[in-house]
């Protein structure tokens, strides 16, 4: 398997060197999407490995449909040549793996050879059930306990086999632990359901924060229906509580757009990494965040923050003018954020978003002062629609 | 009844004595004299407690590893410039003049015990005021070498600074030297006090170079900053107050309470320096920096210092807001040439005490130039540029005199002695290696372990 990933990891650092020669011929649109393309890629051929990893090593197949998601900047399809891992895992529920065992039984008799110990497990457990109504209820709940436990048990494996591979493939964790190995970040649907209707009871610093993460998810392989149901409850929520789309632009206007009351750029002025703009944190984030404000207020469930530009406007939440101003500036932004990413001569990857804005060009300055002012500007409106919604505080 | 009435009678003569004895009513003379004396003895406290603020200052823009000794060397060296003004320093500031350049006598002073029939306030209070200016003077130097200069370089420079550079300068403008002759304004020491005191520092932290780790290879700058903000808060405060004896209490004289019109004054440019710069910094930076706001209240105030007896509330104000915006810029200008100045005082003393001197030649009205009787108005108030010109003189002589008196002692005593500890010292932090206690032995113990 190592192998493997070797060659993967191969694989990755070609395409990577390819599309960063590619700067300049082609569009930073067209870079990050082929840049995307290529992290989707893998990561999907990451979990395939990981669930052949579970099969040989006796673990089996996954025993309920699941749904591997992206967060982060893998959700919006807007990774750079160094990002990070976020992501999470929703699995079917235990209950309703026995109706699908019901159903597959019914359609296909007992076809599947490589009937594990859970299979039995779930198949004798029916029987029993049936046999004995009189006690079906306490032994119902000792059942699905066990099936749910070992269903856990199995998807933080299959995660956290994955997780491990795209650590080794240079996908480094999660500062904030928004992975999929992680027990917070890998429930079933249910689970999920329940988390996400507790986060907008009780929208907290910490709850909004989770809740602007699960905004971003992208259901990268699996059983899309799961990573839908509960994007619907989600969106439910949010037409119904107003008041918690308040508090996510609270907690995302705090990273200001790094250009001054002159238009100036604000540069960091000391350290290791003085006369260097923060793109990452002082850019592409606030836009980022605005983008996602305004798409989930108005129910838009596209994650690109292109993409969601395009469905605000055809939603008729931005003029077309005004669309275009912001996929310009954002557009930039991309472009930037790749530029700082972009592997170096050495092949080693710079971490960060800290752009030297002594390299930059006299017009590539320009055109950064234009698009951090479009960001301030729309950073601006939000914070003036928030107040005229919610009042201040 | 007759005996709670002797009873009362009795104390009432306890306290007043005069009901028994209305004789020997003091003179007006001696009324104006005593009113005065009490006016200058308590400004010359209020400047002196202003060592108290410079004590905090110093100390909460430094790291906690030098505290105990940026605080401690602040009162060794109070005592040190005391003896010597009073051995030599006053003598030259004040005796009788020699040549216009400087005076001589007075030596160990040795005061009367109290005022003339004909002076305005005893010898004695006036010596105490010069003073707690000459020892305002030191500590501004100190800036230039904080964090980084031997203990025994203190001793050295204080002997020079406070017996003989200071003493000049001051004969200069204040005792009758050839400034003085010039008409030159420096109503309460923009110059005299903190120009001279900055030149100190320039020549100490050029002499010393940066702190180990305030620059880069590459030329860039980090940001060492100082342990404590509220003590730097509470400083300023502690300097803005005793700065009423300092500008108000130059007046040297109650009169015709001309000093109230001074003092506020003072309060209109500390003001508009406070405010100044922290909306520039908020401006520039994108952050509104507490730092920057401080430095903008003192440089208000050094500048104000020159200017408070010679213009209208307006130009007070004018002169403090430029002063915030002027110690801003200055102390980027000053990291952008490696010059590492810890406290400031470059940028606070130095940059802000020239615009305020040049300030007098701009704003200072006829009127109140006529009150004072010293020099001529400015170039906004009918005066031409004749004392814009006098003013940019005295700045530029006496600016390079305290430069080059400075340098040449430090340097002197560099080549013989040294001047900065080993690297090993700067390190471990002076506490330990000039005292061999910490000012926060917990913290510090603490940190060393960890």
């Amino acid at each position: 398997m190592s192998d493997t990933i070797a060659e993967l990891r191969r694989q990755r650092e070609e395409v990577q060197t390819r599309l960063a020669a590619r700067f300049g011929a082609d569009s930073p649109e067209e870079v990050s999407q082929a840049l995307n393309a290529l992290h989707d890629r893998l990561i999907r051929r990451v979990l395939e490995l990981a669930e052949q990893e579970m099969m040989r090593t006796g673990r089996g197949k996954p025993p309920v449909p699941y749904a591997y998601m992206l967060f982060g900047s893998g959700g919006r399809a807007e990774q750079t040549f160094a990002s990070d891992q976020d992501s999470g895992l929703i699995y079917a529920d235990a209950a309703d793996v026995a109706r699908s065992e019901r159903n597959r039984t019914a359609m296909h008799g007992n076809a599947d050879c490589d009937c594990t110990f859970r299979d039995d497990f779930v198949a004798r457990s029916e029987r029993n059930r049936s046999a004995m109504p009189g006690i079906a209820s306490s032994g119902c709940t000792f059942r699905d306990d066990f099936v749910a436990r070992y269903i856990r048990a199995y998807f933080l494996a299959l995660a956290e086999t994955a997780v491990g591979y795209l650590k080794q493939l240079g996908y480094p964790p999660c500062e904030g632990n928004v992975m999929a190995d992680q027990p917070a970040w890998c429930m079933p649907a249910s689970e999920w359901a329940a988390k996400v209707d507790g986060w907008f009871e009780e929208p907290s610093w910490e709850n909004v924060r989770h809740l602007l993460i699960v905004a971003d998810g992208r259901c990268l392989a699996g059983d899309r229906t799961l990573a839908d149901g509960l994007k619907d409850r989600y969106f439910r929520h949010v037409a119904d509580r107003p008041a918690v789309a308040s508090r996510m632009a609270e907690n995302t206007l705090r990273h200001k757009v790094l250009v001054g009351v002159f238009g100036q750029l604000l540069a960091e002025r000391y350290g290791a990494s003085a006369g260097t703009l923060d793109i990452k944190y002082g850019g592409y984030i606030p836009m980022v965040n605005a983008v996602r404000l305004l798409a989930v207020r108005s129910g838009i469930r596209a994650t690109g923050t292109l993409d969601r530009i395009a469905a605000l406007a055809q939603a008729g939440v931005w003029s077309a003018a005004e669309a275009a101003e912001a996929r310009e500036a954002f557009a930039e932004f991309l472009r930037l954020r790749l530029l700082a990413s972009a592997p170096r001569e050495d092949g080693s990857l710079p971490s960060g978003g800290q752009l030297p804005v002594r390299l930059l060009a006299r017009e590539d300055v320009d055109r950064l002062k234009k698009a951090l002012r479009t960001g301030k500007k729309l950073q601006r409106r939000i914070e003036r629609e928030t107040r005229a919604g919610f009042g201040g505080r | 009844m007759v005996k709670k009435c002797l009873i009362v009678l009795g104390a009432l003569l306890v306290l007043f004595p005069t009901m028994a004895f209305a004789a020997d009513e003091p003179s007006a003379g001696t009324l104006n004299m005593g009113l005065n004396a009490l006016w200058v003895l308590v400004a010359g406290v209020l400047v002196l407690l202003m060592q108290g603020g410079f004590i905090l200052l110093e100390a909460g823009s430094t790291r906690m590893k030098n505290a105990g000794h940026v605080a401690g060397k602040t009162i060794f060296t109070l005592g040190l410039c005391s003896l010597l003004y009073w051995a030599v320093g006053y003598g030259f500031a004040f005796g009788p003049d020699i040549g216009k350049f400087t005076g001589s006598g007075d030596f160990f002073f040795n005061p009367a015990i109290a005022a003339g029939e004909t002076d305005n306030y005893p010898s004695t209070v006036f010596f105490v005021f010069q003073l707690a200016f000459a020892a305002v003077s030191l500590s501004i130097a100190w800036g230039g070498f904080a964090e980084r200069a031997k203990l025994s370089a203190y001793l050295i420079f204080t002997l020079f600074f406070s017996g003989l550079i200071y003493p000049i300068i001051s004969h200069w403008i204040w005792g009758g030297g050839w400034l003085a002759e010039d008409g030159s304004q420096d109503f309460a020491g923009s110059t005299v006090v903190h120009l001279t005191g900055a030149m100190g520092a320039f020549a100490a932290t050029i002499l010393l170079k940066p702190r180990i780790g305030k620059f880069n290879k590459d030329g860039s700058a980090n940001e060492i900053l100082g342990h404590n903000q509220v003590f730097t808060a509470l400083a300023v405060l502690l300097l803005w107050i005793g700065w009423f004896g300092f500008n108000a209490g130059s007046t040297v004289a109650v009169g015709d309470g001309f000093f109230g019109y001074v003092a506020f004054n003072t309060q209109l440019g500390a003001a508009g320096g406070a405010v100044a710069a922290l909306l520039i910094s908020w401006l520039v930076n994108g952050k509104a920096d507490i730092t920057t706001m401080l430095n903008g209240a003192l440089a208000g105030l050094v500048a104000i210092t020159a200017s408070c007896a010679y213009v209208e509330p307006w130009a007070a104000v004018v002169i403090g807001l430029a002063a915030g915006v002027l110690v801003f810029l200055s102390a980027k200008f000053f990291e952008k040439i490696k010059v590492d100045d810890p406290i400031y005082a470059l940028s606070v003393h130095g940059a802000a005490g020239v615009w305020g001197t040049l300030a007098n030649g701009l704003f200072a009205t006829r009127t109140l130039v006529e009150k004072v009787g010293v020099g001529r108005p400015g170039l906004f108030y009918g005066g031409g540029a004749h004392q814009l010109w006098v003013q940019f003189v005295s700045v530029v002589v006496c600016g390079a005199f305290a430069f080059a008196a400075s340098f040449v002692v430090l340097w002197a005593m560099k080549k013989l002695i040294g001047f900065r500890v080993s690297e090993e010292q700067e390190i471990i932090g002076l506490d330990l290696s000039e005292h061999g206690t910490y000012g926060y032995p917990e913290q510090m113990k603490k940190a060393a372990q960890g």
